[in-house]
């Protein structure tokens, strides 16, 4: 299973914090960024970081592992 | 609190901080601090032509805590610092309260100053803290930072 996290922004839009999606081989990035776009379409607009495991991760190519945590976030507001 | 108990040199928490208690903190891990520099962060009232009355803060809770765990060792590295110090609220926090706060050790004034400059430019662009601002026209989320 996969965990894709939201915060801020982004959970507004997405009305959810988190979802949970099946782990198939394979899998990369791209293809989560892409699953939860074609559901949620505003979320394109202002995903402007991802992190893989609470690490930046800038390849999307980067295929995953079962039990990977992703957040897909908007440009920090922090400070 | 007693004396020999610390908290953390790195925090992301709801409740306020005190300055004073961090500040001292910083001096008691080591004799040979010559300079503390300190930033530290408050609400404003007023943002983009409008008056904002509370800020609601969302983090990604153990990534901020990590990254903000790398900058301070970064910093320490970087401007061979003696200690520092990070701490940033999150939850809602109302116009003219205190934010984030960090602090700076070094044997001497300008490494300190340049640290903290640093941790705080740093802080903003790579530690995952959104910023909503409420106002008395409605709530919007901040997504630049000046």
């Amino acid at each position: 299973m996969i965990r894709v996290l939201f915060f801020g922004p982004v959970a507004e839009r997405v009305q959810t914090r988190e979802m949970q999606l099946e782990f198939t081989t394979g899998m990369t990035l791209h293809d989560v960024a892409a699953r939860v776009g074609a559901q949620h379409p505003s979320v394109f607009g202002i995903v402007s970081f991802i992190a893989v495991n609470q690490n930046q991760v800038h390849d999307r190519q980067m295929a995953l592992h079962d039990n990977d945590e992703i957040a897909l976030m908007a440009k920090f507001s922090g400070g | 609190m007693t004396h020999h108990e610390s908290k953390a040199p790195v925090r992301v928490q709801q409740e306020d901080f005190s300055q004073d208690e961090e500040v001292l903190a910083l001096r008691a891990s080591s004799k040979r601090i010559g300079g503390i520099a300190t930033f530290t962060g408050c609400a404003r009232d007023y943002s983009e032509g409008r008056e904002v009355t509370r800020i609601s803060f969302d983090a990604y809770g153990s990534m901020a805590l990590a990254e903000m765990n790398r900058l301070r060792e970064e910093a320490i590295t970087k401007f061979e610092l003696l200690d520092a110090r990070l701490v940033h609220r999150v939850g809602v926090v109302a116009a003219g309260e205190k934010i984030v706060f960090i602090a700076a050790g070094a044997e001497h004034r300008g490494p300190a100053f340049d640290a903290c400059r640093w941790l705080i430019d740093e802080l903003k662009q790579r530690v995952p803290i959104w910023k909503k601002e409420i106002t008395p026209e409605g709530d919007e989320w901040v997504t630049q930072h000046p």
